[in-house]
């Protein structure tokens, strides 16, 4: 972790070094901390020496005092902790009061009286060394400092206080995660971020201590909220830092994406981790976005041809079934006219006169646009044999002219052969109706475009297999059939 | 012939084909069918689709917006056929119901940030109804609407091929 850091960030520390040179604890103090081996000792050094370099020199001068005045430790650990708190406690102190300059004695001395007034700290007994539990007093500490210069002083003490809290799994946790969201909101290097998130993690595995610190612990985090307060210099974070130190001591786990949201900078926004939205706007987004996907799997299976590979092209599909589908009721409907009888006889069997012979089958109904209209080209039986006549004329002189009045005509040749077969392959008991044909003169023809998958009318075969065709056909020597395309 | 397709008394299937039937005999009842003239059997035309339609939207009843829309056009346009100021009448406020009933959904702009704005508004205009409805409930909506489309298409065969036989 130490390669996270520049060189220059690394020089406080080692100005902070030197300092423990009083005794035997002090290097108690430090080492512990300071061992880049352990975890705990990373965290703290990440912590402390990525803080811009403002006045650790400060810290020099007010160390001494406070050494001389301290109270002959019972417990090393406990030591420890107590000296570690007190150097940065009154290093916060001096700051305040001085606004960076040197601190007055007697700013010391009420520091080490606060400090000394301690009742008997809990004393962790964490395998990292020097993890104590500060009690309230160090709130009143806290609260006291007004100072918005002090962001480096206060967040290196605020790390500090946090890296010796013991490791409760929930606590813990959540006192981690309101600290990187401190932490954030410092604008320190996003290393910082993660060394605190691996901290925390190994801190997980140290063993718990369970309701006595917990009250201490909640009354830290207040602490550092009002720390935050201080050094963001705006009323804002407080509130919304008190919230989250409320909502993270009730809740149990996973605070952490909350606390990504709680600082108020824009830049400082980190997202929350694996992919959570922090925003109420962005979940409802994500949860629209989620539904529509599931309705377009839903549609997907409903249409036919579903090879979604993409979004806007399977709304292509969609709305060409759809389109697809009135369209058939349309036609469908046209169909109907006749009712129980005949439908629309579209095929109209002239007796074949030999191979010459043209056989005529009259459509009507035409597309659905002559329709609208209102204007359907009904043929009955005269008006075939007319047209007949006509083509006949025509395909003496030449076949293009015929093919196209043909086309005026909304008419078109195929041969007999292919016309027969598609009559008679759609159903033999169409005969019937084929014969009915000339009778009742229903223009009607269904020009859908789904050709060979509506059998059922005969209409409709004929219709598709004169879609296939396209309507022409070379062979016109050969016996055609007229049909309408 | 049989009907076999019929085994779901209550299904969509089986309460539009019984409507529709309905429907059907009533209109080939009204018109003899030797009337030939092209403006007959487009109106005649016009009048069985209608029926379908019709059918349609009245066994969906008014659970899906676009059979709510279809019904309320289909009787807009036959008031208006009775008589075109009660038509009209009624119409308006048949519309202010409606735009009630999707209470701001029409005013919110559709740039919903999913980006499928053109297809979308050809959607609206393909499925009854749609103007009125947001991206989420139009893609339901034309679900529900393909479903009984397809539905309808099928009677409408298999009706024609029993009586073209």
């Amino acid at each position: 972790m130490n390669s996270l850091l520049s060189p220059t960030q690394q020089i406080p520390l080692q100005d902070l070094q030197p300092n423990g040179n009083s005794g035997t604890h002090q290097a108690q103090i430090h080492n512990p901390q300071f061992d880049p081996t352990s975890s705990h000792d990373d965290f703290l050094d990440q912590m402390l020496s990525t803080l811009p370099s403002c006045s650790w020199s400060d810290l020099k001068s007010p160390w001494d005092p406070p050494k001389s005045d301290e109270t002959p430790p019972s417990n090393p650990d406990n030591n420890v902790g107590f000296h570690y708190d007190e150097i940065l406690a009154s290093k916060l102190r001096q700051h305040q009061i001085n606004g960076g300059g040197g601190g007055t004695t007697a700013a010391m001395k009420m520091m080490m009286q606060q400090q000394m007034m301690l009742p008997g700290r809990p004393i962790a007994a964490a395998g990292g060394g020097g993890l104590t539990m500060p009690l309230h007093n160090d709130i009143v500490d806290g609260s006291s400092f007004k100072s918005p210069n002090q962001q480096v002083d206060v967040t290196s003490h605020y790390l500090n206080l946090v890296g010796r809290v013991p490791c409760k799994l929930c606590t813990t946790v959540s006192v981690l995660d309101l600290c990187m969201g401190l932490i954030i909101s410092h604008r320190t290097s996003l290393s910082i971020f993660t060394i605190l998130r691996h901290t925390f993690f190994s801190l997980l595995h140290f063993p718990q201590r369970i309701t006595k610190t917990l009250n201490g612990l909640m009354i830290h985090i207040q602490l550092f909220t009002s720390i935050l307060f201080i050094v963001q210099g705006g009323n804002m974070q407080t509130q919304s830092f008190g919230a989250t130190a409320g909502t993270v001591m009730n809740q149990s786990q996973a605070s952490g994406s909350t606390t990504g949201g709680a600082p108020a900078q824009p830049k400082q926004r980190v997202r929350a981790r694996r992919g959570q939205a922090t925003d109420p706007h962005s979940i409802a987004e994500r949860l629209r976005r989620e539904r529509i996907a599931e309705r377009m799997k839903a549609l997907q299976e409903l249409v036919p041809n579903a090879n979604k590979t993409d979004k806007a092209s399977m709304l292509d599909e969609i709305i060409d079934y759809v389109k697809f589908l009135q369209l058939q009721v349309k036609v469908l409907s046209m169909s109907r006219l006749g009712g129980a009888a005949a439908v629309a006889p579209l095929v109209a069997d002239m007796p074949s006169e030999g191979g010459d012979c043209v056989q005529t089958t009259a459509g009507g109904g035409g597309s659905l646009q002559r329709n609208s209209n209102g204007n359907q080209p009904s043929s009955n039986n005269d008006s075939l044999t007319v047209t007949e006549h006509q083509v006949a004329k025509l395909m003496e002189e030449d076949m293009g002219s015929a093919m196209q009045y043909l086309q005026g005509k909304g008419l078109c040749l195929m041969p007999i052969s292919l016309a027969t077969a598609i009559s008679t392959a759609t159903c033999h008991s169409r005969n019937p109706m084929i014969n009915k044909g000339s009778s009742s003169n229903h223009p009607l023809l269904q020009s859908n475009g789904e050709g060979p998958s509506s059998p059922s009318m005969s209409v409709l075969t004929v219709q598709s297999a004169t879609m296939g065709n396209g309507g022409l056909d070379g062979s016109a020597k050969d016996a055609a059939s007229v049909s309408k395309p | 012939m049989n009907n076999p397709h019929h085994l779901n008394p209550t299904s969509l299937k089986s309460r539009f084909t019984t409507r529709f039937l309905r429907a059907l005999t009533k209109i080939r009842a009204q018109k003899p069918i030797s009337s030939s003239s092209p403006t007959e059997i487009f109106r005649r035309y016009r009048r069985i689709k209608v029926a379908a339609d019709k059918s349609m939207a009245y066994s969906v009843r008014s659970r899906r917006i676009w059979s709510r829309a279809m019904l309320w056009k289909l009787r807009s346009r036959s008031y208006r056929r009775q008589d075109p100021c009660s038509g009209r009448r009624s119409g308006k406020t048949n519309q202010a119901i409606m735009k009630k009933s999707s209470n701001g959904n029409i005013t919110r702009r559709r740039e919903d940030g999913v980006g499928f704005v053109e297809e979308a508004d050809e959607l609206r205009q393909l499925v009854p109804g749609g103007e009125t409805m947001n991206l989420c409930n139009l893609l339901d909506e034309t679900a529900h609407y393909i479903k009984c489309l397809t539905t309808q298409v099928q009677v409408m065969k298999k009706i024609a091929d029993f009586y073209s036989f």
